[in-house]
């Protein structure tokens, strides 16, 4: 019944789409996440477009880059002739979709979501696109799995503070609602920042008050140890437990934060980074 | 003929003109003289409609507010005392924008006759802002005259309102400026001339507004403005008033008192 | 047209006079902004091959849904938008120059540009909390419209603002820009403030400018506005020519300079508002051409405001041509790029102005 739904829904979605599947295929991804679920389906030979956000894989950097995903442009993408875009919710502007539409292109957007669920459904959205819905049951409950797997149970949670950045000493943490608050939750740490939703610059004081145990930031190019000093020596960080301890932990942005096949990955990362191997 | 009544004038809360009377007739030269900072060229801009007063101003009878731009320009052109120009025109292309204000004539030989007019022919193509102070006012000169080419036209005299127009001239140019002055009252204009200096006011003008502080001293002839008594009250300091002995009868000549100076 | 109106289609050589001069310049410019037209529509991220199916389109033959959504859906809105966009902002900037009598004066000095840039901020990141109504109603030109709308806003508060008992100072009209400039800037930072992260990526691109978002929609409604606020232009340029000698004198010369003023404001704010409004914030276009112009025809308005129009399109057009190939198939800003070219020539015009600037 289920599957009669969702085959219903594709007919009346993607018109072109039952055609496609036998003609030579030319996929655009859209979204860093997109990309990963499309390789972790064993889709890639179909992929021809990425965007800027889509890296991992590594080798995917080798294919035409169509921009960043909020700001496509249309020629740039019918440039790459796809016959199927398949893009991360938000990813726009709509004038460009207007135009993608008119061309008769299918744009599929996947929904976006920072907890369990939402990585499943994630990647049966991507399989169903790509005409996979099997391949795609079968690796959403594989990674649902994992996660399931994940023991994550510990006496005393950690406040966990993510730091976007501390662009000009101003730290910009993550509130509730996001793909951190998402992945802490998963990792079994608790947000210590609970005020608001989204990532905003936070003052000093708030800094002071959420107290955190553990700091969490992205890994980014250029030399670590004169920035975690820099960080430490930040007035508000360094009253927080993190500073006595210098528990600061990094880890890749697309992987932390992706909320794809790699979630489970992430989450064990990090929760071993918050607990140790225990 | 012009005419300005009870004119009163006030910059911020500074009063400049106090109850000034004015009147000039049309065929005639008629210079304002006074001291620096005596309103000279405050009443010229009152009656301009550069600066906003009180009073009436009225050009053959009727009031200068309500007369429409574009006709009053036909009838009557200004030449400042100081002008900068924002972007470098040509001197043809500065005398060229007095030809767009005069409605009848757009004769487009009438640049190149005013600039040959004022001594300047030859330097049409040169920059404005190239040219000397003297012969920057020269041109504007040109400008203005190309403005309101005919003395008279429809049998209505046409007007030049000049605010200093020999101050950064040397002696011969002097000459040559008020000469083209004087023709054109004696074709039947109107010049109004705000002057500096008293000897060529008294050779060229038929009438000369006195003033000081804001106020009129005295308005007629040379031979009545042009004395002892009212020049040292005007100016503070004692001159002596003779008569030229050449050519320009019963005009009078003025220097200082040198023994007040000494 | 303003040529014509001139009087004087093919003026005699004479010492001083550049008409002649500047005709030349504007076929010059004509043929320009025509070759540049014609390359906007061929050229593009999927490659120069387009120019085939034009002509196969032309002589009447098929051509695939993909090469006719191209042609017809992106590049020929895209180019038109661009040709106006270019046009207004450079005769915008031609006219507020005048207007100011200073070379470096732009739009901005009126107040259009911060106001139409809060006002997208604002639509930007307070969109989403708009009456659902609303919402429905402007659906997806939000943002152009409350671009537009803000730069409209400022300008008329501004212009308020500058005018006392029936004369506007051009003087307080600029230093009220700089207090208006200061205020839209504080506001804008509390909008930033309150942005989400994709918020924030939004009003970076919003703020580099792109034509990339060009509809047919964008050009029926942006583009009346444009060509409105060009065909005013030429009634603009004795009076401009004449206020290069003082307001008081231009007065003098029977220009209605109040008027000229009003009309003026109200041009450059609806030409540049929907110029922003639809393409974002693009730079130095305004200033590079009607001076580059200036150097070569003088600076007289008959001739500068029409050939402006033309210049200013041909040069964001071949701006946008870079914009949209030199990273394909993604695209650079056209902001970054206008600015690229349009930053060092701007440090010229100042260093060749210095003596002028310190008098």
């Amino acid at each position: 019944m289920k599957n009669l739904f969702l085959s219903g829904a594709t007919a009346l979605m993607f018109p072109a789409f039952s055609m496609s599947v036998f003609a030579e295929e030319r996929v655009l991804s859209i979204g860093g996440s997109i990309t990963e679920i499309v390789f972790a389906l064993g889709e890639q030979d179909r992929l021809i477009a990425r965007d800027t956000t889509s890296s991992f894989p590594a080798v995917v950097e080798d294919l035409p880059d169509v921009g960043y995903m909020r700001a496509l442009s249309p020629e740039g993408v019918l440039s790459v002739d796809p016959t199927l875009i398949i893009a991360e919710e938000g990813s726009g502007p709509f004038e460009t979709i207007e135009v993608l539409e008119g061309a008769n292109i299918p744009f599929v957007t996947i929904p976006d979501g920072f907890d369990r669920a939402a990585v499943a459904t994630k990647i049966q959205a991507v399989a169903q696109a790509l005409g996979v819905p099997d391949k795609g049951a079968q690796l959403a409950a594989e990674v649902d799995a994992q996660l399931a797997a994940l023991d994550t149970n510990v006496d005393a949670p950690s406040r966990v503070m993510f730091i976007l950045s501390t662009q000009g000493g101003r730290i910009m943490a993550s509130g509730t609602d996001t793909a951190a608050d998402g992945i802490i939750a998963l990792a079994g740490g608790i947000n210590a920042v609970t005020g608001f939703e989204g990532y905003k610059p936070l003052t000093d004081e708030a800094v002071t008050l959420a107290a955190p145990d553990v700091i969490v930031m992205m890994t980014s190019d250029g030399d670590h140890g004169s920035a975690d000093q820099e960080l430490w020596s930040h007035p508000a960080i360094s009253t927080t437990p993190a500073a006595q301890t210098q528990s600061l932990v990094r880890i890749n942005g697309l992987l932390l934060l992706g909320f794809g096949p790699r979630t489970p990955e992430a989450a064990a990362t990090l929760h071993s980074a918050l607990y140790g191997e225990g | 003929m012009l005419n300005a009544t009870d004119i009163e004038l006030s910059i911020g809360k500074a009063p400049i003109l106090h109850n000034v009377e004015f009147q000039a007739q049309s065929g005639q030269l008629t210079a304002i003289v006074g001291p620096n900072g005596s309103g000279k060229t405050t009443l010229l801009k009152a009656m301009t409609g550069d600066l906003p007063y009180k009073g009436i101003v009225t050009l053959d009878g009727t009031d200068v507010q309500a007369i429409p731009a574009p006709s009053l320009a036909a009838r009557r052109a200004v030449l400042p005392q100081a002008a900068g120009l924002a972007f470098p025109f040509t001197v043809l292309e500065v005398v060229r924008l007095g030809l767009t204000a005069g409605l009848g004539a757009q004769d487009s030989s009438l640049p190149q006759r005013a600039l040959a007019h004022v001594g300047l022919a030859g330097y049409e193509g040169r920059l404005y802002h190239a040219l000397s102070g003297g012969e920057q006012q020269r041109c504007q000169l040109a400008r203005v005259l190309v403005q309101v080419w005919e003395p008279t036209r429809n049998g209505k005299a046409s007007w030049l309102f000049l605010d200093e127009p020999v101050s950064a001239l040397d002696i011969g140019h002097q000459l040559e400026v008020m000469t083209i002055a004087r023709r054109f009252a004696d074709a039947g204009g109107g010049v109004i001339a705000v002057m500096h200096d008293l000897n060529l006011t008294s050779m060229f003008a038929d009438s000369i507004l006195l003033m000081n502080s804001g106020r009129t001293v005295v308005q007629g002839n040379a031979q009545t403005v042009l004395s002892d008594e009212y020049l040292s009250r005007a100016y503070g300091c004692r001159v002596r008033v003779n008569v030229a002995p050449l050519h320009i009868q019963d005009a009078p000549y003025i220097l200082p008192h040198m023994a007040d100076l000494i | 047209m303003a040529i014509i109106e001139a009087g004087i289609p093919f003026p005699p050589r004479q010492a001083g006079d550049r008409s002649a001069q500047a005709m030349a310049v504007l076929v010059l410019c004509a043929v320009l902004l025509l070759v540049m037209i014609i390359a906007s529509l061929t050229v593009g991220a999927s490659g120069t091959s387009l120019l085939q199916s034009l002509f196969a389109w032309a002589s009447g033959e098929p051509i695939g849904l993909r090469e006719k959504v191209i042609l017809f859906d992106i590049r020929a809105p895209r180019t038109l938008l661009g040709a106006l966009v270019g046009a207004s902002l450079a005769v915008s900037g031609a006219v507020m120059q005048g207007l100011f009598r200073n070379p470096l004066a732009d739009p901005g000095l009126v107040g259009v540009s911060a106001g139409a840039g809060l006002g997208a901020i604002m639509a930007i990141v307070l969109g989403g909390m708009l009456p659902p109504a609303f919402a429905v109603l402007t659906g997806m030109y939000t943002v152009p419209i409350a671009a537009f709308a803000g730069g409209w806003l400022s300008t008329i508060l501004l212009y308020r603002v500058a005018t006392r008992k029936g004369r506007t100072s051009v003087a307080v009209m600029l230093l009220a820009g700089i207090a208006l400039g200061a205020l839209t800037g504080a506001i804008a930072g509390v909008m930033v403030y309150m942005a989400d992260d994709n918020q924030l990526r939004d009003l970076t691109f919003w703020g580099l400018g792109s034509l990339a978002g060009a509809t047919w929609t964008k050009l029926f409604v942006a583009g009346p506005l444009i060509v409105l606020a060009l065909a005013t232009t030429p009634f603009l340029a004795r009076g401009l020519d004449a206020l290069t000698l003082g307001e008081a004198t231009a007065g003098h010369l029977g220009i209605p300079v109040q008027r000229m003023k009003n009309v003026a404001i109200l041009t450059v704010a609806g030409a540049t508002g929907a110029a922003v409004a639809v393409s974002g914030g693009i730079g130095f276009v305004g200033i590079v051409v009607p001076h580059l112009l200036r150097l070569s025809i003088g600076p007289s308005h008959r001739y500068l405001l029409p050939i402006s129009a033309l210049l200013g399109a041909a040069f964001l057009l071949g701006a946008d041509m870079i914009s949209r190939t030199i990273v394909a198939p993604s695209e650079l800003p056209i902001g970054i790029v206008t600015a690229t070219i349009g930053g060092p020539f701007f440090l010229y015009v100042l260093l060749r102005n210095r003596g002028l600037l310190d008098m």
